[in-house]
């Protein structure tokens, strides 16, 4: 039932609110957008606007202010996915508390709808968080450019779903270990580590390896390990800049870990004695 | 039909990587019929909270099966009708005590107004109407326990577990909590009750089950296990008088220290010969008394045989 699910996300909004990491991050995106308003009526970008007009072409000032949005909400997205894998692991765990997990299954709501919910609610907070960021910075951007590039606002979707797979692989591990070190642990370690390797090993190191095992293995992690990397690089930019999907087989992959993950934890959490 | 019915329910427990394995209940099966308040009583790891969890599909069992209102606990829509006060409940420290009961109202089935009406009512049944706007975090434990009672009754549930539901509040607040149960029972609602204090589940209990080890020892209304069968205290108008002479080997006397008689009969024949014989002999007899003992000293007795005989 769709409403139980729903209930579960209203709820675990409301839990994440009251974390206040999330509200931190809310504030510091308010601080960030303030701060564009501030340099954008300080310095005198209508010059450099006049120069993008002048040269008359309608790509140059898409360009400019698609590099300009970009510039500003990489740092952030990249701060928002930390604070949010940081204050979303213990979600799951604290539902399996004794005490608390008891009175959840007394209610009339399966064990998937109970999950389900958990999931989309970790995935519905990180959205606003991120929505209200990116709405902000397009709106102030296209503003004084006078250009609206809507293609800017996917860039909300991209970073909500490298979330969505990170949280998948934190549900999993919550639901296997009852805590949330580890989930943590493994999600940074992909986020920051791992899948930037990866993607540069795939596109820039592959020709150089010699060894053929090596480069059967280092394929076979590539394609199995969530491609973050891709998701908030190369495919969030071509989407802002109105190129559309440029490649589909990032984001395949990675909704596929998605699926085995999050089907693999309701499967672990429908066997669970609490 | 049964509110409650289990089938040989047992569940086995592996701790320590299944080193250690714990019978936490063992072939249990009880029938319990809507409209009775059921005590489930039994000392420290004897299993009654398991029972409770095994049947809201808590913890699975290991054998056996239990249906909760003719629906297998299995289906977990049948837990519309069903309410549940856990022993440790834990609530969202940011809730208050208000929004506790909307949101498990709420995943209950209810909504809206009739919500709202409920959680005034419920609220004022436990004596928590200035509490309702303040965060659970500041509750003290019997405050937690009256907003747990409230939860299990949010949805007006047919069927009512409660474990340990008088934990930690004072004697005031249990004699509330004791009147709102026989309130429920009035709307013939059922009520499980796991308890250890006895003498309050012998106020209000129709029937109790005795758990031990996970094993049902006893089961039946505390008016039989209380009765001890033969056993009878006879006042006499006098209280000097040789009574040896009236024992044989169908009936024992005994002398109290208030000159009344303790007598253990075979059957009531042997004390109504007994009877005859002290009034054959101008014996006046002021009162006959069947000999009862409290739940506790039934209890006591009945968990300390079989700690004999498990030896
Ligand atoms: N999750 C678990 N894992 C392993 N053993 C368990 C678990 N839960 C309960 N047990 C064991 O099962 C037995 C029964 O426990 P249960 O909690 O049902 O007892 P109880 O009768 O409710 O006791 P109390 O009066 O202390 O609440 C105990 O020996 C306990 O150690
Ligand atoms: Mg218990």
């Amino acid at each position: 039932m769709i409403k139980n699910v729903w209930l579960i996300t209203l709820f675990t909004l409301r839990e994440a609110m009251a974390r206040k990491v999330f509200l931190f991050f809310a504030g510091i995106s308010l601080i960030a957008l303030l701060g564009l308003i501030l340099v954008f009526s300080v310095v005198g970008i209508d010059t450099f606007v006049d120069i993008a007009n002048q040269s008359g072409s309608k790509g140059v000032i898409r360009e400019v202010v698609n590099s300009i949005q970009l510039i500003i909400i990489n740092p952030l997205a990249g701060l928002c996915l930390l604070l949010a894998i940081f204050s979303s692991a213990s979600f799951v765990p604290s539902m399996m508390e004794k005490g608390n997990i008891d009175l959840l299954l007394s209610k009339p709501i399966s064990r998937d709808q109970l999950l389900l919910g958990k999931y989309f609610g970790g995935i519905l907070v990180v959205f606003l968080n991120i929505l209200f960021l990116v709405i902000g910075i397009w709106i102030i951007v296209s503003l004084k450019f006078a250009y609206w590039n809507y293609s800017f606002l996917y860039v909300s979707i991209t970073i909500t779903f490298a979330f969505a797979v990170l949280y998948s692989i934190i549900v999993l591990l919550g639901v296997a270990t009852r805590g949330s070190i580890l989930g943590m642990m493994i999600a940074y370690f992909i986020f920051i580590l791992l899948s930037p390797l990866l993607y540069a090993y795939f596109v820039e190191f592959k020709s150089v390896i010699e060894n053929d095992v090596l480069k059967a293995f280092l394929d076979g992690l590539y394609y199995i390990v969530p491609k973050t990397s891709e998701l908030t690089g190369i495919i969030t930019i071509n989407l802002a800049a109105g190129k559309g999907v440029t490649e589909y087989q990032p984001v395949l992959t990675s909704l596929i870990f998605l699926i085995l993950a999050i089907g693999f934890s309701i499967y672990l959490f429908r066997k669970k004695d609490f | 039909m049964f509110a409650i019915e289990t089938n040989s329910l047992s569940k086995i427990y592996s701790t320590s990587f299944g080193k250690k394995k714990v019978n936490a209940l063992s072939d249990i099966s009880l029938k319990i019929s809507p409209g009775t308040i059921f005590g489930l009583l039994g000392p420290n790891g004897a299993g009654k909270t398991t029972f409770v969890k095994l049947l809201l599909g808590i913890t699975y069992p290991t054998f056996g099966s239990g249906l909760l209102l003719n629906k297998p606990v299995s289906n977990y829509l049948v837990k519309k009708k069903v309410g549940y006060l856990p022993e440790n409940h834990k609530y969202p420290p940011y809730l208050k005590g208000r929004d506790v009961l909307k949101f498990f109202g709420r995943l209950s089935g209810i909504s809206g107004k009739e919500l709202e009406v409920k959680i005034g009512e419920l609220l004022n049944a436990v004596k928590l109407t200035e509490w309702g706007n303040v965060k659970v975090k500041a509750y003290s434990k019997g405050m937690m326990q009256r907003l747990g009672l409230a939860q299990a009754l949010i949805n007006d549930p047919e069927l009512i577990f409660l474990d340990e539901p008088t934990d930690g509040v004072d004697p005031i607040g249990r004699k509330e909590i004791r009147d709102i149960l026989i309130e429920q029972k009035s709307k013939s609602k059922t009520i499980l009750l796991n308890s250890h204090l006895l003498s309050e589940v012998e106020m209000i209990t129709d029937r109790v089950g005795i758990l031990n080890k996970g094993k049902l020892l006893r089961e039946g209304s505390v008016k039989e296990l209380t009765e001890k069968k033969e056993e009878y205290k006879i006042k006499l108008v006098e209280t000097e008088y040789n009574y040896g002479k009236y024992s044989d080997q169908n009936t024992l006397i005994a002398k109290n220290s208030d000159g009344s008689l303790s007598v253990k009969v075979n059957d009531v024949t042997s004390l109504n010969l007994l009877v005859d014989a002290l009034r054959k002999d101008n014996i006046l007899i002021k009162e006959i008394e069947l000999q009862k003992s409290t739940l506790e000293e039934m209890f006591i007795s009945l968990i300390n045989e079989s700690e004999k005989n498990s030896l």
